[in-house]
């Protein structure tokens, strides 16, 4: 028996008609981790998140939630989970304190604890002066808020949220990552699902990135942005005209000839730009060299890598222009 | 076992009850579309009455003789569209989120018929209501109000699937709603409007068949004359055969869909 909470291995999904939406999986997430699964519409990430919470069966391998398994052990591993789809799930007929209680009633939650629960969880939520209005009154934050409350009430061992803050306005979604991050705190064990990079990059400590059915690669997002190596700085240069833009280009590739951190250049409409390694250290340098010698530097700007370009080390791929291909989707195929 | 499918049927009863109560639309449409019948109706043939044949079954007006006919239509009516609910939340999620819960799965489909009995019997009593105010007799006092009301409930429960079963095989609210109107002509084709007697003799035929024509003629007694006890069991009979053959149906579409 290991300690991980969540344990896939070789996870294979095959829809009827040959889609391998899910092709050969395999990850760990230890107790109280904050697990993300970074990739672009239609990579597989629904999928296996559906068959985690028992909601789709796998055509083969293994899932195992808190030491359960998915398939054969279902009810086991539902009343461990907590699950918050897509789009917030919510009876809008019922009021917000109705929706959490019927939630919490299916999982046998006791009367006494139930109404303490769902009272803490709408205060907690910042719903508390909403809770007799119906939910489908409830503005797109509110009712995400909402569909949390529900997915925690009978205290979760392991939350499951599939795409959390899509289709929030910046202010509902930093809001809610602090409300997930102080979930976490209280030692919830989460996996997520994003294609929202700063999501994955601010609120998890560990993410797969995934791409067509498979983790292309896994670890911290620190590591997997060291991995890429090089910062990119870029130089705005001012040119009368596009021959002495051409010049100075030149002029710029022939002064840091030799430059050791450098290990790239690219001429830009609006000067260069290149890549460093460790840029915050070499920029001092870089612009001593350039200084005096015919280049007019006005503007420079220091660029980090992203977990977008980890992703598009790994996929060949911008991870956002895959969004607009993603079939329409006319049942639970 | 049994204990946890009533309790999570129940609760998801209460909530399927209170979802549809709380729709003002469900019962202006429920409400007056039988009532704008009964009323209008009751004009147009006022004089078919005089026909023979009608004396025997009718209660001395045509009023009498339609609004039995009209509970009846209420029945029908009120679970016509009764399938488009589940599919509502099939699509929009809220299954798939009972679905991960640890419920048994048939408790969910089962929520959404229980209630039934009860939306059912509360329209049919409303129309019951509306007939009484307008003249129409209740010969057997409220024992037959309640005989009446849960056949009527029983009946809608019954007949609840042919609106969940092309609901659940469909997926289309706009098809469950386009396929409803063929059982339409089983309501007007009963003998709501017109004793059997009356008939074509392929209609009388028909109507033998006919589940609406067992209610019907179950209940109009109840009003305008005693209990016919005869009627009321064949009419228990029809109800149970016709909530056997579609409910296994509904149950097989349903768990095909949420297995």
């Amino acid at each position: 028996m290991s300690s991980a909470v969540i344990e896939v291995a070789d996870l294979v999904k095959v829809y009827p008609g040959g889609t391998r939406a899910v092709d050969g999986i395999s990850f760990r997430i230890e107790p109280g981790e904050l697990f993300g699964f970074l990739g672009p519409n239609g990579a597989g990430k629904t999928t296996t998140i559906r068959i985690l919470a028992t909601l789709t069966s796998a055509t083969s391998g293994h899932a195992r939630l808190a030491g359960f398994d998915v398939g054969t052990h279902a009810a086991d591993v539902r009343r461990r989970l907590g699950l918050a789809m897509q789009t917030p799930t919510l009876d809008t007929f019922a009021t917000g304190r109705e929706n959490i209680e019927f939630i919490g009633r299916m999982h046998r939650v006791p009367g006494a604890e139930l109404k303490k629960r769902t009272d803490e969880l709408l205060e907690l939520m910042g719903l508390t002066e909403v809770a007799k209005k119906l939910a489908g009154a409830y503005s797109g934050g509110m009712k995400r808020r909402l569909d949390l409350a529900c997915a925690l009430v009978h205290g979760p061992q392991v939350l499951i949220l599939d795409e959390p803050t899509e289709g929030l306005d910046p202010q509902s979604r930093t809001a809610l990552w602090e409300e997930l991050e102080r979930i976490s705190r209280q030692g919830t064990t989460m996996l997520l699902t994003t294609h929202y990079m700063e999501e994955a990059d601010r609120l998890c400590n560990r993410i797969a990135i995934i791409d067509n059915g498979r983790i292309v690669v896994e670890g911290t997002p620190a590591d997997l942005k060291a991995g890429i190596g090089a910062d990119t700085v870029t130089l705005q240069l001012e040119a009368p005209g596009p021959e002495d833009l051409a010049r100075q280009q030149t002029d710029v590739r022939r002064l840091l000839e030799g430059f050791v951190p450098l290990e790239g250049l690219t001429p830009e409409s609006f000067g260069v730009s290149l890549a460093v390694r460790d840029a915050g250290r070499a920029i001092p340098d870089l612009l001593r060299r350039l200084d005096g010698n015919g280049v007019r530097v006005v503007g420079l700007s220091l660029g980090q890598p992203s977990l977008d370009d980890v992703f598009l080390k790994f996929t060949g791929r911008h991870i956002r222009t895959e969004a607009a291909n993603e079939p329409i989707s006319l049942g639970w195929y | 076992m049994l204990a946890a499918f009533f309790y999570e049927t129940w609760h998801q009863g209460v909530r399927c009850t209170r979802r549809f109560f709380r729709v003002p639309a469900n019962w202006i449409s429920i409400i007056f579309f039988p009532l704008i019948q009964l009323f209008v109706f009751s004009q147009l043939f006022k004089d078919i009455i005089q026909l023979p044949g009608f004396k025997a079954s009718g209660g001395g007006s045509y009023l009498a003789y339609l609004a039995p006919g009209q509970i009846g239509f209420t029945a029908f009516f009120a679970v016509a569209w009764s399938g488009t609910a589940i599919l509502i939340e099939y699509r929009n999620g809220y299954m798939d989120k009972l679905r991960a819960t640890p419920i048994y799965r048939v408790s969910i489909l089962a929520g959404e018929l229980a209630p039934l009995f009860l939306e059912t019997a509360i329209m049919a009593g409303a129309i019951l209501a509306l007939s009484v105010v307008l003249g129409a007799p209740i010969k057997t006092g409220i024992g037959g109000v309640l005989v009446l009301l849960a056949l009527s409930g029983l009946f809608g429960m019954a007949w609840a699937g042919t609106s969940f079963v092309p609901a659940l095989l469909t997926k289309s609210e706009q098809a469950t709603g386009t396929l409803s109107l063929l059982f339409f002509p089983i309501a007007f084709m009963s003998t709501a409007f017109v004793p059997q007697s009356l008939m074509p003799g392929w209609l009388q035929s028909v109507n033998a068949w006919n589940p609406i024509t067992f209610l019907i003629e179950a209940i109009r007694p109840l009003m305008v004359s005693g209990y016919n006890w005869s009627a009321i069991g064949k009419a228990v009979i029809a109800i149970a055969v016709l909530g056997v053959i579609l409910q296994s149906a509904t149950l097989w579409a349903f768990r095909r869909l949420a297995a």
